[in-house]
């Protein structure tokens, strides 16, 4: 099990962050700590969460599962600063 | 205020192009209805929705749009969860609209109340549900574009019932294309020079090739370059089976040729695939010399399964398109192919007749092929008959095979026939389907019937779940438990049934009847055919990589293995 700190930046749509801890069950993903709050831009909010991942699963791998998502903005690994920076 | 929610929903239907809904009404969706009983698009009233969501499908494979399908709140809506995860799997461009309850009665329990959109979280691409009747336009656009670009995949859209019946003003969508992720060319030059050096490289062609509409290109790279080409389950199609440079199909069931290549080589340039485990076998066997090359257009996919050595994020058609532009000559193969085509003339694909004299189901497969011919499109269900129509039909263009890879869904054939046949009413379309399968999703014969789509099935009845029965029979020491189903005691009697469903019924048990009823039932034009063949209940799919061996122990029939005997 390897522990990562990841900070996404999501849109205030209704179902956005049922979406990611879907997501994070769906792959077998545990959480650690999650929260969320209101980013600087009134539209988005900030999603920090610490991940522990399976043997053999990469963070980049869901880093880029989680940049699938729609409602996702922006993500960064705060372990690592790997970032996956999306269109607007 | 010009319209209601409901009238915006269908006026925008149509303004993106939808041209047929498949779908059953119900409370929730009611409003909806009205509206579309005076619209240009045609709507087919399923029997159930699955086979409304099936269709869809069938639909978008054909056609290469986006399938539509609707249906009613609770019920209605958890019906369609089957096609979601389906077309999420093989990314399938459908939009699905649900009705829902009104909003003030959403999270109360209210009759035929289902979170649909909690329900298919991990099954869509996206979803929606509206709030204020003026977003419906904007969504169904929004919807459309998803579903389509990037990686297809299912999009939802829920309705609560006071939406649609709510006066609100329509505004036209605005229909955007989004762009493709633009290649990077330090990414193609590293691919070119690993396919300029390299020995022995083979194409691994996935879906992605078929949904990009990339056939051409693929073919002009491939007659570029020289270099062998396997098509997966889903790229059935992408790749003219009657070409020189086509190996068939890798996986459990792949050919012998096919699955060599990819273990034998130095190079896998994996087009629009991912390395399911039905074509890597176990992981740490597959492919163990070689470098690989994949190109996908969801970042997520490369390297999940695989480590990609160059990796490039790209819609296929422009990344073979840059490929060609950019390698000039061709590589020496001539070992590569002296192997492989020694394993093409020792390991061909074939099959035994039945001991007891009954009539062998690849025969039956083969024969329709040939019939029908590659114009034609075939769908499958799931299981014995889905590979053979895999192997034994000769494929010569994208979207003539459309089955249920990913989810393994049986009884799929029958309703994404129908979808298919809505789609190319000019085309002939062949289900290929198991006596198991059929009996799930029939029931929309008697759709197709009352809607003039005459699709053509062939059952391909064993009397039995004949895909578990072959696992049966090789991992189970025999012991046949509750894979027999009766259907060649006649329950039921298919020829029967056929006709109870307004459909025309034939029944086919021996070779020598083979040519005549396929013949007969592509005679008929204004009905449904549904034709009963007959088979042998031990005929067994052949290749096969056994679950969670690796593709080294291939076996071309029961006990020979080829290429383990090949290194020892
Ligand atoms: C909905 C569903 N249930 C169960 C299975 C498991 N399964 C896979 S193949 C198969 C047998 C299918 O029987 P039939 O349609 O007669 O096809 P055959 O293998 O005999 O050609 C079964 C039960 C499945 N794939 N899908
Ligand atoms: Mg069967």
């Amino acid at each position: 099990m390897t522990r990562h700190s990841l900070s996404l930046l999501l849109r205030n749509e209704p179902g956005a962050l049922a979406r990611i801890v879907v997501l994070f069950s769906s792959r077998g993903v545990e959480v650690e700590s999650l929260s969320l709050a209101p980013a600087e831009r009134g539209d988005l909010s900030r999603l920090d969460v610490v991940v522990g991942l399976q043997q053999g699963r990469t963070v980049v791998q869901l880093i880029k599962q989680l940049g699938r998502v729609v409602d996702v903005k922006n993500v960064v690994d705060g372990t690592h600063d790997e970032a996956l920076e999306l269109g607007a | 205020m010009d319209t209601t929610g409901a009238g915006a929903l269908i006026k925008a239907l149509e303004d993106v192009g939808c041209e047929v809904i498949f779908g059953m009404p119900g409370g929730a969706i009611l409003p909806a209805y009205d509206p579309l009983f005076d619209s240009k698009i045609r709507h087919v009233l399923v029997r159930h929705e699955q086979g409304a969501g099936h269709a869809a499908q069938g639909y978008a494979q054909a056609t290469g749009r986006v399938g539509v399908c609707m249906a009613t709140s609770g019920p209605g809506a958890t019906n369609l969860v089957t096609p979601l995860a389906d077309a999420y799997m093989d990314s399938v461009p459908i939009v699905a609209i649900t009705g829902q309850v009104a909003r003030s009665m959403i999270g109360t329990d209210a009759f035929q109340e289902a979170d649909i959109r909690s329900i298919t979280l991990p099954i869509t691409k996206h979803s929606f549900q509206v709030h204020d009747p003026a977003d419906i336009p904007r969504v169904i656009a929004e919807a459309f574009t998803l579903a389509s670009s990037g990686r297809p995949g299912p999009v939802l859209v829920d309705l609560p019932k006071d939406v649609l019946a709510t006066a609100t003003t329509y505004t036209p969508p605005k229909i955007t294309t989004p762009s493709r992720p633009v290649l990077s060319p330090v990414q193609i030059r590293n691919a070119a020079q690993l396919i300029g050096s390299s020995k022995r490289p083979v194409f691994y062609v996935g879906g992605g090739v078929i949904r990009s509409g990339a056939a051409q290109e693929l073919r002009k790279l491939a007659e570029k370059t020289g270099i062998p080409v396997v098509t997966t389950l889903m790229a059935r199609g992408a790749f003219p089976d009657s070409h020189p440079l086509h190996l068939g199909m890798p996986g459990m069931h792949g050919t012998v040729p096919a699955v060599a290549a990819l273990q034998r080589a130095d190079l896998l340039i994996a087009l629009g695939t991912r390395f399911d485990d039905r074509v890597t076998g176990l992981l740490p066997e597959f492919a163990p010399h070689a470098a690989v090359i994949h190109a996908d257009i969801d970042p997520a996919e490369i390297s999940k399964n695989r480590k990609a050595d160059v990796g490039i994020v790209g819609d296929c058609r422009d990344v073979m398109a840059a490929l060609s532009a950019v390698i000039t000559r061709k590589t020496d193969l001539t070992d590569w192919w002296n192997y492989l085509g020694g394993l093409l003339t020792t390991y061909p694909l074939g099959y035994d007749w039945p001991a007891d004299g009954m009539l062998a189901p690849q025969y039956v497969i083969e024969r329709i092929s040939k019939l029908a011919g590659p114009e034609a499109i075939y769908t499958a269900g799931v299981g014995q008959h889905q590979m053979w129509a895999a192997q034994y039909v000769k494929y010569e263009r994208p979207g003539s095979f459309i089955n249920s890879g990913g989810a393994g869904t049986m009884g799929f054939a029958v309703p994404a026939a129908m979808g298919a046949q809505a789609g190319a009413p000019d085309r002939t379309v062949w289900a290929i389907d198991g006596d198991g399968c059929f009996q799930m999703t029939n029931q929309e014969l008697a759709t197709c019937a009352a809607e003039g789509i005459p699709i053509k099935v062939a059952i391909i009845n064993n009397g039995n779940l004949g895909m578990v029965r072959q696992w049966q029979t090789l991992f189970y020491e025999g012991r046949y438990s509750n894979t027999r189903l009766g259907t060649h005691q006649r329950h039921p009697d298919f020829v029967k049934l056929a006709d109870a469903l307004g459909c025309v019924g034939l029944r086919c048990e021996s070779q020598s009847e083979v040519d005549g009823v396929v013949l007969e039932a592509m005679a008929v034009h204004d009905r449904p055919v549904v034709v009963d063949f007959v088979v042998g209940q031990d005929a067994q799919v052949w290749p096969m990589v056994a679950a969670g061996t690796g593709n080294d122990e291939i076996m071309a029939a029961r006990g020979i293995r080829p290429l383990f005997d090949e290194v020892e």
